[in-house]
Parts: structure tokens; C-alpha cells; sequence
């Protein structure tokens, strides 16, 4: 009988856990009811006893008293099924030879309910009895079986939902469920002892379970429930229950290992024991997944051993450990300064997660910013540019701005230490380098907008402006020392001229055989209009937009642009863009992108045209422009795809436009596609372009005429 | 969210109606809610018929309209017809199934929503407070008829939790919250949003008496006083779901149809079975329902346009029950054989009718 066990059990709910285990731990064979069989023994290694108590024998020995064999076999395999460890008790035959109780159908039937689980119809059947026989009252046993069985379900219920209070509400009630035969109910009151904020209570329910219960899967699964649910050092003290012989908490110290390796794999100043380590290496050996070969690249890479990091990383990945794995390997080969290597690798999984996006960045940086200035590939820096571009990456526009004016190309420079400014305003190393651009420029007005911009905020632009250079070369932030630009490899500076924002070289021609394209379709607004004839008389004459007003600014900005001079009217407009209203920074942010556009800036374009919200009419316009001027530049860096792509998007919003039909023939041709190619040009001839066309045909043909 | 989804299930149902009658709305007067016998008022048949298509043998009551789910609504429900029906069988096994599958949260209500394809069955646990309310009025008559002190216990027990997470005392009134999260002034921008249908009123003095520290009359109070301002409209009906967070300006709650819908239609039955004949508004409506007129329908409350008119017999059992308490109107032919179908229709036709049976037997 559950009963005895239960009623001490009250207390473990009720009145504390902790009062209970005292009671409980040497008081198991002094439970009051003489019914109940002894709990199994607690001492390590002993054998159960005969039967393992607390299982619910009431029916069993219901259909044992009425001598209905049939129903006791059934019964018996029920339990047996249920609880593998039980063994019948002996004394059924003594109650079938007891006097045979007067049989009463409906118990039968209450029985046969409850063995099935049909509670509320139990429960209907004894209150249509009671309403036809007021007297009649069920037996206490099958009451107390019926109740606990219900609680049992309402408990469940309450868990899943995660009503804790409920659940220790219902335990509190039914103690007889809390026994070693309900494992599983345990588990779950010392989870919503857990959930309640009363740990204390968790840990006793945890303790007694292993103190008691013998089930070796079942005490293994307390210990991983504790792992979940308590702080580990009352994990740790859990495993002095581990029974030898029968129990295997192994597992459970490995997991014990394996955290306080995870919790100093990200932080340096923790360190992991030799042995723990040895754990966790164990586990990463054994198993196929890339968990525990990342934990171990995290420590290493932590604790200044890169070259380790960089092996668990590469067994990371080879496991499918996916963008984590990537991270941890491009990272480790930054710190083992394998940078050229680090670029190729982060490259491939910049678009995989934010974090390789980070570590490319992190990477591309650092391999721009080496001292001296590498020769890097172009095709490198080429790749870099736009992923710094569409990141609004400002330490990677600063590096690519030192790596510029390192390799002698001032204008370039100064052009991405603005754009660097642009996405941190408050980055002096940028300003700093702006400002030396702008000196080598020989700009003044542009440099003394900077000096007094940044008066009182940086000390070496001061000293610049006093004329205090102590030299460039030490007045360059490490790791960047400028070389004299005439020292620059010639292949270098080709290669940043090819992705250069090149500030003011005009556009090259896009192929011999292509057309030229005008790019300039936008037509400039005319709202405007007034203000900037105020504005036009003095705005030939340089002067910082920095301390104008958002208006005034905007006026300067479109008077620039009236005297082609777009690059200074895109810093009046950031003014404007800076300070003004939502119309002003509306208008701003049109000006700042036909400037742009008109310098053939198409990347700062497509940001400057982002910076306020347009009209549909003039985001159509700005943006078919700039897929016109991408699609252009993709075709001259021999970007084929890449130019059919952004013709593609853009005949998605505005019609078709000759020119640029045949950059896309063009480049069909150049990949080969050659139908694709002759079919444009068909359709640009059919539409008078016959001449421009007729040379992309020829050149069709002569793809396609066999080799002699 | 989750309010939604609380409050959408009534919206899959069947349905379908016409004009709007502006009518003059009198101010409605302090009116006293009178207690019902209920015992004996459903027929064993047609308790049967309902019985046999919506309860099923471990006591949950299924709404076959709505993907066979229960809910808080029709656990109540099918306790308070059983009750009628003086079947305490049907009656102890819903409430086994409501006590262990819906009375798990930890203050004491039920969840709303049990869902035989969910695992858990329990997806949301929100509770529904008409449910609420439904479960513990059944539990408190149940108990009295039957002296059976389980039952009297629950009701009070979820008489108390109702009182003290549903009741919102707020500028002077006490208002019923449709549920305990979700509708307050702080989880929606129109918060509160209410829901007059929950006002279950002849529950109100029997869970009173269970519950005597919360201030059941004051709800009651203010359900009608609301009643009386979302009804001053063009037609002179509730949306369903109503903010208040203006009270002296009521209006639709946002992201719900602007509509007098399933929840709406039970107003007047409760209303009537709690014996407040007198509530002017009950005339308007009436004549809206009348026969040669819109019928009973799901009407959009701003524009007067009918979305869906509603003719099965459980919804015109709810016309007729009206007319026959304003008006002395004999229950049409067509209602007089049971012949259920859905859910909630089946229900509202039985609690229409055991109301007539009960105290207007003359219509019959």
C-alpha cells in the first residue's frame, strides 16, 4: 500500500523536503502500515527485495479475492508490462482461499474501468449506484486508487502546461503518488519545485528518488534531470549516490567536464583542467557531430593556442559544423596571421551567418591594414569593396582608405575615409586620414572644414593644421605607415583603380565593341529651383558646408552640381542630410545620389539614395540608374552574370532601353550564350539600332563559325 | 496573439440576415436577476440526442464545428444541461475530464482551449472567463441538488480565482475581463476589451454567495451599463468584442471584425434567463429578429450590413425565446422536435428551451 509512504510524504510537499529525506533516510523498514512491503534496501549493490513496493496492487488483489484467475493473469502482465522490475506478491492464493466475498457486478466493472484507465466513466457509474442506493459507498481502496489516479493525470496535465503551482498543489494532495513506482512524477514536482525558484526542494526530491528508487535508468535519468534543473555543484554532489556495480553516472560526470570547458572556451581568464579537456577530447573523438570539436576550437582559439583552434575548427567543419566551425577556423588563421589565406576562406561564408560576415570583415581589414602595405591580388580587393560598401563597414572603409593613400592613390582615399565618417561620424582615425588627404589634395577649404570640425576632438589633426606633422610616416596610425606613392608596386595600384571609387577619372569605355552608355537619364528636380538660383551666384567659390544650415547647405549642394563639381556637392548634401527636415533630407538624399551617379559613384549611390525616403517616382528613377550604372561596370570588370543580373532587375521597373540591350548581348556573347546574345541583338536591330546592332551579330557569327 | 486566437474559434462557425431599426434606447434601470430551477427543463430525448453526438465517454464535450476541440465554453456547458437534465452520470463524467484536462493553472482557472490534435492538448493555457463562469455556476447548482460537497468546493474555489484575476476594477466599475491575459489596459493599445456575452448574469448571485469579497452586483452593474452605451449606435448593436478604454466612448476592439456575431446572439438569452425582461434593448432587437424582419444574423455593427443570416434551429430558438418573453409568441412549430447538428447551436437551442419550459411554458 501506497499509503504509509505517502503520508510521510505530505511532508516532502507540505512542510520541506529536507525534514522528510532526514525521516526517511534510515526510516524505510519502519513504515507504520504492516502492509506495505519494505522499500527496497538503499545499501549499495543489494539485490531488490522480493517485490519492489508501491506499485498499485489494489485491483490485482481485488480479482484475486473473488477468485477470478482469468482477471489476475491480465492484471499481472498489465503490471508486468508496466513495471518490468515487479514481481506478483505472493499472497494472492491465501486471498482467493479466503471467504469468497459476495460478488458485486459493479465492482467488476469499477475494476475493469480503472485497470483501462476510464476514469470519468468510473466515476459515473459509482454515481449512478449512489443515486439509486444512497447508502452504497465505493471501497475505500478503489476510491483512493481512483483519486490517485486521477490526480496523476491532472498533475501530468499541469506540468505540460507549465503550472508548477498546480502540480505542487495536486502533489501536495495526492502523496501516494510519490513514490518510486511514479518516477516520472517525481521528476516532475522536483521540476516545479525547480520552476518555483525552490531548488532546495528539487535537490530532496532528487535525493530521495536515489536514495530509494532502483532503477538504473531511471537513476541515471534523475542525474540528467539535475543536470538541467540545478546549479552544478549539487549535480557533483548527487554522484555520491552512484551505486556501484549497478550505476553508471559517467555520462553525467562528462557532461560536468564538458561545461566547465564550455564556460572557459570564451573566456581567457578561465582555464580548463588538463583532465576536462581530456574529457571533452574523449567525447569529440567519439562522436560524429561537431559540438565537442568546436568547444575544444573555442578554448584553444581563446587560450592563445590558434594552431590547435585551427585543428578542432578544420574537424569542426568536416563534420558539417557549418558557419560556427567556418568562424572559428577564418578566425584562427587571422590569429596564426595567415591572412591572405584567412580572406579566401571567410570569403566563401561572409553570407552564411553574421558572425562569418563579422569575421570576414574583422579579416579583410586586418589583411589591408598589414605594415608594410601587402601586394594583394586584385581580384581581392576587388571582392572586398562591396562587402565593406553594402555592410556600411566602417573599419574596413578606413582600412581600404589607408590602403589607398598607402599605395599613393590620395583621391581614393580621401573618398573612403569620408565614407568611413559617413557610417561613424565619430571616428578620428578616419578624420585623421581624411585630413591628410585633403592636405596632400592640396584642398584647403576642404581641410580646414576638417580641422575645425574636429577642433578640440583630435590632437594630431591640430597638429597637422599647426603644421606640427612630425612626419607622415609616424603620424599614421599603426599599423598603416604611407609609403611615398611613388614607391607603390604599379600592379597595386592597378588593382585599386579597378575597384576604386575613383574619384575623378572618368568612366572608362565599357568594351571596344559595346556602346558607350549615358548614364545620366535622371532628370534633376525642379522644386528646388528658386533656392538654388539664390545660391549660384558665390557657390563656385570653395567653402565647407559644415557650419551651414540644412537649407543653406541644400541650396550650395544643387548650385554645385550646376557647376559639375558633384563630389563637393555630396558634402553639402550630407549636411543637409544631417540637419534637415524630412523634406529637406528628402531632397538632400536625391542630390547626394545624382552626384553620385553623375561620378559614376554607383555603390555610395545606392547608400546615399537610402539615407531618406523618396517618391516612387524618383526611387524608380534612382534606382534604374544605378542598376544601369552596375550593370555597366560589372560588364567592364568582365562580371558577365553579374551585368545580366542587374539589366534583369532593372527591366523589371523601367522599359528597356537600347544601350544597355546591347551590353546585355554583349554579355551573353562574352559567357558563351551565344542564341541567348543573337536574340537581343535581333530585337535592338528590329527597334533601329541596326548598326550597333548588326556589329554584335557579325560577332555572333563568328563565334558560332566552326574552326578551320 | 493569443487573445486572438481565444477569441477566433467562434468566428469559424456556421451561420447567416437585414435591416437597421433605429429604435430609442430607454435608460436601463437597476434590474434584479432572478435565480432559475433548471432541474427537469431538458427532456431526457432531446438531452439524449445532444448527449449521444457532442459528449463523449470520458466526459469531454466536443465542438464538432471547430476541428472537435473542446473548450472551457462547452465543458461548462454540457455541466449546466446535465445539471438541467437531472443526469448526474453525464454530469460526473464531464467533470472528471474538466477537472483533470482543464482545471491545471495555477490560479485556479481553467485553460480554454483542449485540442485532440495538439500535443499537448493544451496549446494555449489562457483561460476563457465565460467558461469559467459556466463550470463554476453548474458546480454550484450541482452540488446543492446532489449535496455533493466536490462540487460546491470546486465552484467556490473557481468563484474565487474568477473574482480575484477577472474582475477589473477600473474607474469606479468592476468590468469582466474575457480572459486574465491579453485584454487589459496594458496588453492592447485599445485595451480593455471586453466581451458582453461573458456576463453570464444568472450566474452572478449564485457564485456571489461563494464568493461574497468580490463584487459580483458591481459586474452585473456595469455589464449593463456597457450594454446600454455599445447598443446607443447607428443599429443598435454590440460588437462582440468592444473596447473601453474610453468609457464614455465604447467602440469595436481592434482586430476583430466590427461585428454582432456568434458571441453576441447569447446576450438576449442571458438577459432572459436571468429574469431582466425589462432591459429595454431587448425590444429593439426583437423586432429586428422578428420573423418578417432581418431574422437572427451576424450583422456588421457600423455599417448595418448583414454578413451571414442564421437559420439554424438553435440560433432561431433564440428569436423565439424572445418573442415569447416580450411578447407571448408561440414557439414555432419548426423548433418543437430537437434535431441537433452542431455544437453550439444544439446548446443554445436547449438552454433557450428549458428557459421557456421552465418559465414560459404557455409558449409551448
Amino acid at each position: 500500500m501506497p499509503l504509509a509512504r505517502g503520508a510521510i510524504a505530505i511532508a516532502v510537499v507540505g512542510l520541506g523536503f529536507a525534514a522528510f529525506a532526514q525521516q526517511f533516510g534510515d526510516g524505510n523498514a519502519q513504515a507504520p502500515n504492516p502492509a506495505a512491503p519494505a522499500p527496497a534496501s538503499s545499501s549499495p549493490g543489494s539485490p531488490p527485495a522480493g517485490s519492489t513496493p508501491q506499485v498499485d496492487e489494489s485491483a490485482l488483489r481485488y480479482f484475486a479475492s473473488q477468485g477470478d484467475t482469468r482477471r489476475v493473469d491480465a492484471e499481472i502482465a498489465r503490471l508486468r508490462a508496466l513495471y518490468p522490475n515487479w514481481t506478483p506478491p505472493g499472497d494472492l492464493s491465501q486471498l482467493s482461499a479466503g471467504p469468497v466475498v459476495p460478488k458485486d457486478p459493479l465492482l467488476d466493472q469499477l475494476w475493469n474501468l480503472y485497470t483501462e484507465g476510464r476514469l470519468a466513466e468510473m466515476r459515473a457509474a459509482i454515481a449512478e449506484r449512489q443515486g439509486s442506493d444512497p447508502q452504497w459507498k465505493p471501497p475505500q481502496d478503489l476510491l483512493t486508487a481512483l483519486e490517485t489516479a486521477e490526480s496523476r493525470r491532472r498533475l501530468i496535465n499541469a506540468s505540460d502546461s507549465e503550472q508548477w503551482r498546480t502540480v505542487l498543489s495536486v502533489a501536495t494532495d495526492a502523496p501516494s503518488l510519490l513514490t518510486c513506482a511514479n518516477v516520472d512524477i517525481l521528476w516532475r514536482v522536483a521540476e516545479a519545485f525547480a520552476k518555483t525558484d525552490q531548488p532546495g526542494r528539487t535537490k530532496d526530491v532528487y535525493t530521495y528518488l536515489l536514495t530509494n528508487c532502483t532503477d538504473p535508468a531511471e537513476r541515471l535519468g534523475t542525474l540528467q534531470k539535475a543536470l538541467e534543473l540545478l546549479p552544478e555543484e549539487q549535480v557533483t554532489d548527487l554522484l555520491r549516490f552512484e551505486r556501484a556495480g549497478t550505476d553508471d553516472f559517467g555520462a553525467v560526470r562528462d557532461e560536468l567536464a564538458r561545461r566547465r570547458v564550455e564556460r572557459a572556451s570564451a573566456d581567457s581568464k578561465q582555464t580548463a583542467t588538463a583532465e576536462d579537456l581530456a574529457v571533452v577530447a574523449r567525447l569529440a573523438e567519439n562522436e560524429s557531430g561537431a559540438g565537442n570539436a568546436l568547444l575544444l576550437g573555442w578554448y584553444n582559439y581563446h587560450h592563445d593556442n590558434p594552431a590547435k583552434a585551427l585543428d578542432w575548427f578544420k574537424t569542426a567543419l568536416d563534420r558539417n559544423g557549418g558557419p560556427k566551425a567556418a568562424e572559428g577556423y577564418a578566425m584562427s588563421l587571422r590569429a596564426l596571421n595567415r591572412l591572405t589565406e584567412a580572406e579566401a576562406f571567410a570569403y566563401e561564408w561572409r553570407d552564411k551567418s553574421a558572425d562569418t560576415m563579422k569575421a570576414y570583415l574583422n579579416i579583410a581589414t586586418a589583411l589591408l591594414s598589414q605594415d608594410p602595405p601587402p601586394r594583394l591580388d586584385p581580384p581581392v580587393v576587388t571582392r572586398i569593396v562591396p562587402v565593406v560598401t553594402q555592410q556600411r563597414h566602417a573599419d574596413g572603409a578606413q582600412a581600404l582608405g589607408w590602403y589607398s593613400y598607402n599605395t599613393g592613390q590620395i583621391p581614393t582615399a580621401r573618398q573612403w575615409f569620408r565614407t568611413a565618417l559617413g557610417w561613424n561620424a565619430d571616428d578620428e582615425a578616419s578624420a585623421y586620414g581624411l585630413a591628410l588627404a585633403t592636405q596632400r589634395l592640396r584642398d584647403r577649404a576642404g581641410f580646414n572644414a576638417i580641422v575645425s570640425r574636429w577642433r578640440g576632438r583630435s590632437q594630431r589633426i591640430a597638429d597637422l593644421a599647426a603644421g606640427r606633422n612630425p612626419g607622415r610616416a609616424a603620424a599614421v596610425p599603426q599599423p598603416i605607415v604611407p609609403p611615398p606613392p611613388e614607391t607603390a608596386p604599379e600592379a597595386v595600384v592597378r588593382s585599386v583603380e579597378q575597384v576604386s571609387v575613383g574619384a575623378s577619372r572618368a568612366a572608362p569605355v565599357v568594351s571596344r565593341a559595346a556602346p558607350a552608355v549615358v548614364y545620366e537619364t535622371v532628370s534633376r528636380p525642379s522644386a528646388p529651383v528658386q533656392v538654388r538660383t539664390g545660391a549660384r551666384r558665390n557657390c563656385a567659390v570653395t567653402r565647407s558646408p559644415g557650419n551651414l544650415s540644412a537649407d543653406a547647405a541644400l541650396s550650395l549642394g544643387w548650385c554645385l552640381m550646376e557647376i559639375n563639381r558633384p563630389l563637393e556637392a555630396v558634402a553639402a548634401f550630407d549636411q543637409a542630410l544631417r540637419n534637415g527636415g524630412a523634406r529637406t533630407r528628402e531632397e538632400a538624399a536625391y542630390g547626394k545620389t545624382l552626384a553620385y551617379l553623375r561620378k559614376d559613384l554607383t555603390s555610395h549611390a545606392a547608400i546615399a539614395a537610402a539615407a531618406a525616403p523618396q517618391t516612387t517616382e524618383r526611387r524608380v528613377e534612382l534606382q534604374a540608374t544605378i542598376l544601369a550604372q552596375r550593370a555597366v561596370a560589372a560588364y567592364r570588370d568582365g562580371r558577365y552574370v553579374e551585368a545580366i543580373l542587374s539589366l534583369d532587375e532593372r527591366g523589371r521597373i523601367v522599359a528597356e532601353q537600347n544601350d544597355l540591350m546591347l551590353i546585355k548581348g554583349w554579355s551573353y556573347l562574352k559567357l558563351g550564350r551565344y542564341r541567348d546574345a543573337e536574340q537581343i541583338f535581333r530585337a535592338v536591330q528590329r527597334t533601329g539600332f541596326s548598326e550597333e546592332a548588326n556589329v554584335g551579330l557579325n560577332a555572333v557569327q563568328d563565334a558560332l563559325r566552326p574552326p578551320r | 496573439m493569443m487573445s486572438l486566437l481565444h477569441a477566433s474559434f467562434r468566428r469559424l462557425r456556421f451561420a447567416s440576415a437585414f435591416l437597421v431599426l433605429a429604435a430609442a434606447m430607454q435608460p436601463l434601470h437597476g434590474a434584479t436577476i432572478e435565480q432559475l430551477r433548471m432541474t427537469g427543463t431538458v427532456s431526457s430525448s432531446d438531452w439524449e440526442a445532444y448527449r449521444s453526438r457532442f459528449v463523449e465517454d470520458n466526459g469531454r464535450v466536443v465542438d464538432n464545428a471547430n476541428g472537435n476541440i473542446s473548450h472551457s465554453e462547452g465543458q461548462g456547458y454540457g455541466l449546466l444541461l446535465a445539471y438541467a437534465a437531472g443526469d448526474r452520470r453525464t454530469f460526473e463524467k464531464i467533470w472528471t475530464f474538466t477537472l483533470t484536462e482543464f482545471l491545471i493553472r495555477d490560479d485556479g482557472l481553467s485553460v480554454w482551449k483542449w485540442d485532440p490534435s495538439a500535443r499537448p492538448r493544451v496549446s494555449d493555457p489562457n483561460n476563457a472567463t465565460d467558461g469559467d463562469i459556466l463550470i463554476a455556476y453548474a458546480l454550484a447548482k450541482a452540488g446543492v441538488l446532489w449535496n455533493e460537497p466536490r462540487y460546491t468546493a470546486a465552484a467556490q474555489k473557481l468563484a474565487k480565482a474568477i473574482g480575484k484575476n477577472a474582475f477589473l476594477r477600473t474607474g469606479g466599475s468592476t468590468l469582466l475581463l474575457p480572459a486574465s491575459s491579453g485584454f487589459g489596459e496594458d496588453d492592447r493599445t485599445d485595451g480593455p476589451v471586453i466581451n458582453l456575452s461573458y456576463w453570464i448574469f444568472e450566474a452572478f448571485p449564485t457564485l456571489a454567495a461563494l464568493a461574497p469579497e468580490y463584487d459580483w452586483a458591481g459586474v452585473a452593474r456595469s455589464g449593463l451599463s456597457l450594454l446600454r452605451q455599445a447598443t446607443s449606435g447607428r443599429t443598435n448593436l454590440p460588437a462582440d468584442w468592444i473596447s473601453v478604454r474610453n468609457r464614455l466612448q465604447t467602440q469595436p476592439a481592434e482586430g476583430f471584425p466590427p461585428e454582432f456575431g456568434y458571441n453576441s446572439l447569447r446576450i438576449p438569452l442571458y438577459l432572459l434567463r436571468a429574469g431582466m425582461t425589462n432591459v429595454e434593448w431587448l425590444r429593439t432587437l426583437n423586432q429586428r429578429w422578428s420573423a418578417n424582419n432581418e431574422g437572427v444574423a451576424v450583422v456588421n455593427v457600423l455599417t448595418g450590413a448583414v454578413r451571414e443570416r442564421l437559420t439554424d434551429q438553435g440560433y432561431v430558438a433564440l428569436s423565439a425565446v424572445l418573442s415569447c418573453a416580450l411578447d407571448g409568441t408561440p414557439v414555432p412549430q419548426a423548433l418543437k422536435e430537437f434535431k441537433p447538428q452542431l455544437y453550439y447551436p444544439s446548446t443554445l437551442y436547449l438552454l433557450s428551451m428549458s428557459l421557456i419550459g421552465e418559465k414560459y411554458p404557455q409558449c409551448l
